[in-house]
């Protein structure tokens, strides 16, 4: 079932990215243009995807319950982080990050706390001053 | 003998102080990552990557850094393979096989040290194949032009499944997914933007290093996140790895053969390590298992994998360097690099480049002195580190991975797409598709289709061109046998299921 739906949606892709491929305009003094590779690759693209509709694997084992949970506490921690880093700066940032992660992952409570100070500090210290990167450093409230 | 004449301009530029630190300490890194179980050698490279890009190492530097990594992670597999069962990454699994049941027995010091020294060996001998065999592939790539380029480009993606592939029709697709994403973009002959959306972030394209971090550091942690992971306390204490001389003779032959096999199937492109190191043990299993010892902790089992597969490591390199096509998933992260510090491999490198070129190569050798050097005494304290829980670690990884990438642009809209990448990549590796046709399409897709205008502007239109020489029919017609080889395997995969 899953490989049907990629199929389906990657067939369905290759239509769209093809007929897209249309509507490029040509550039002056150039035989191919912009839109004949993408329309090349539409092709094999969508053939594949159908391929797998037709003939598709047997089914992965999808994470359910905890797991699954842990997983999408995990995505909201990696999108949240690049949201939070420029507004509260870069050692507050990762100190939450790192402290968010290290629970999901299972670690105990007293030991995120004190790998997320050491490793906000540790890496700011050592791409900030050491290698000389600028990163945000205090909290700026625009 | 004009190659010694660039070896030895390739040592002045590996010794330096400054390339022989990043080489000691790219060997050290990669061999913690490798032994990591589940952390290979494309994640080592993949996360490091950034590092690079944070320090401002000039390009050889960088290469540098990072082929000793990858040594590094070759080395590291098969500490955890040997000790705890499971293998540091994929190429390493043939060494459980006969590794652990070593260990078991009491001999897990024998176990590393000659895994290590079979290490050196492959490593060592396809080093050398590589310095004699990529000057003379340049000199017949130099000949190439755009609709030999093209075919060649065509010949990579539609083998990079390789004969243990996936199902090929799931490679296949993932290669032109790929080559899809790297059209997105303004397009550098006629500046029209494509599928940008009008999104003023997406007109550069994705930046590969980007997609890189995500689909394989990024993707890593989700996949870690479904087991539910016991705490390895089972680690036998190992404090120097030791054998005797003559347990290496006794295993001097399988080394020599795991080597040469090895080394052949890491210049096929799509093949890589892991196939290098299963034929090796094959092979070994074949010609010495007279009395049945195999698998139950044979050192014969444990050395021809190991040369296997850390001979396919150097042999990979000879396509990617030489062309510009890489043979594994760690090449093309290589590839990923140099393309982002504006180096274009391929043979006009061998000419305008020669420090990157031969300061990498050189530095190879030296990664194999130091990384058998610290194998011996250092074993201890690798093996320690597989004991360090992973909430302590994978944290650290994302922070780097986030830090380097936010270091390319200053972007944050680069740390979305990454973990946007990160999600792509656990789904995909879920549904076993691989990711290395989509890194590799994302990478070579502007170069492949500027190979394809070039050759159809110098024939005005005439798609002729594309078959119109002996080199392009025999590059089509080898693509059109691996496919055959590929589906026919797969077809028996299948049905023996």
């Amino acid at each position: 079932m899953s490989d049907r739906l990629t199929g389906l949606l990657i067939a369905a892709l290759a239509v769209w990215y093809g007929w897209m491929a249309d509507n490029f305009e040509e550039g002056f003094g150039d035989p191919v243009g912009p839109s004949a590779f993408p329309k090349l690759l539409a092709v094999p693209m969508g053939l594949f995807a159908l391929y797998l509709i037709v003939r598709p694997d047997p089914e992965p084992r999808w994470p359910t319950g905890r797991p699954l949970l842990r997983q999408i506490g995990m995505m909201a921690a990696l999108v949240g982080y690049p949201l939070i880093l420029e507004p509260l700066g870069f050692p507050l940032a990762t100190a939450l990050g790192v402290i968010a992660m290290a629970l999901l992952l299972g670690g105990p409570r007293q030991g995120a706390a004190i790998s997320a100070v050491a490793f906000s500090l540790g890496l700011f210290v050592m791409f900030d001053q050491v290698l000389g990167l600028h990163l945000p450093m205090l909290p700026s409230f625009k | 003998m004009e190659i010694f004449e660039f070896l030895a301009h390739g040592f002045a530029v590996a010794l330096t102080p400054t390339n022989l630190g990043l080489a000691v300490f790219g060997c050290v890194a990669g061999t913690i990552v490798g032994a990591m179980p589940g952390l290979g050698p494309v994640n080592g490279v993949a996360i490091l990557i950034p590092l690079a890009f944070t320090l401002g190492l000039d390009p050889a530097s960088a290469m540098i850094l990072l082929a000793s990594v990858y040594y590094g992670t070759m080395y590291g597999g098969r500490i955890s393979s040997i000790m705890l069962n499971i293998p540091g990454d994929e190429p390493a699994m043939m060494t459980c096989l006969d590794g652990h049941p070593m260990a078991r027995k009491g001999k897990a010091a024998e176990a590393l040290a000659i895994s290590a020294i079979a290490s050196f060996v492959g490593a060592t001998l396809s080093t050398i194949g590589l310095t004699l065999f990529a000057p003379m592939l340049v000199k017949v790539a130099i000949h190439f032009g755009p609709a030999e380029y093209f075919a060649l480009y065509v010949l990579a993606f539609a083998t990079i499944g390789g004969v243990t592939g996936a199902n090929p029709a799931k490679t296949l697709m993932a290669a032109a997914f790929g080559l899809a994403l790297g059209t997105v973009g303004l397009d550098p002959v006629s500046g029209t933007a494509r599928y940008t959306f009008g999104i003023f972030h997406l007109f550069d394209g994705f930046h590969p290093i980007v997609a890189i971090v995500g689909l394989f550091a990024i993707s890593e942690v989700l996949i870690y996140l479904e087991h539910t992971h016991a705490t390895h306390s089972a680690v036998v204490s190992v404090h120097r790895a030791y054998a005797r001389l003559s347990d290496i003779v006794a295993t001097a032959g399988a080394m020599l053969r795991g080597s040469f096999i090895g080394f052949v199937a890491g210049v096929l492109p799509g093949a890589g390590a892991s196939l290098g190191s299963f034929l090796a043990y094959a092979l070994e299993k074949r010609v010495s298992d007279k009395d049945g010892t195999f698998g139950k902790g044979d050192p014969r089992g444990v050395a021809a994998p190991e040369a296997g597969n850390n001979a396919a490591a150097g042999g990979a390199l000879i396509p990617m360097l030489s062309l510009g096509v890489p043979g594994s998933g760690t090449t093309a992260v290589m590839l990923a690099l140099l393309i982002s510090l504006n180096i274009t491999p391929g043979p006009l490198l061998f000419e305008k480049q020669p420090d990157v070129v031969w300061g990498l190569i050189a530095s190879l050798y030296i990664a194999n002195v130091v990384l058998l050097l610290l194998n011996i005494p250092l074993v201890g304290f690798f093996t320690r580190m597989l004991t360090l829980p992973m909430w302590l670690l994978l944290p650290v990884v994302v922070m780097v991975s986030f830090v380097g990438v936010y270091s390319i642009n200053h972007s944050t809209f680069d740390l979305l797409v990454m973990v946007g990448f990160g999600l792509l990549g656990y789904l995909l590796r879920k549904l076993d598709i691989p990711l290395v046709p989509i890194v590799l399409g994302l990478l070579l897709g502007a170069e492949m289709e500027n190979n394809y205008r070039r050759a159809l502007s110098i024939s005005g239109g005439d798609t002729g061109i594309l078959y119109g020489s002996t080199i392009t029919v025999s590059l089509y017609a080898a693509t059109a046998l691996l496919l055959v080889i590929a589906i026919v395997a797969a077809l028996r995969r299948r049905r023996n299921r």
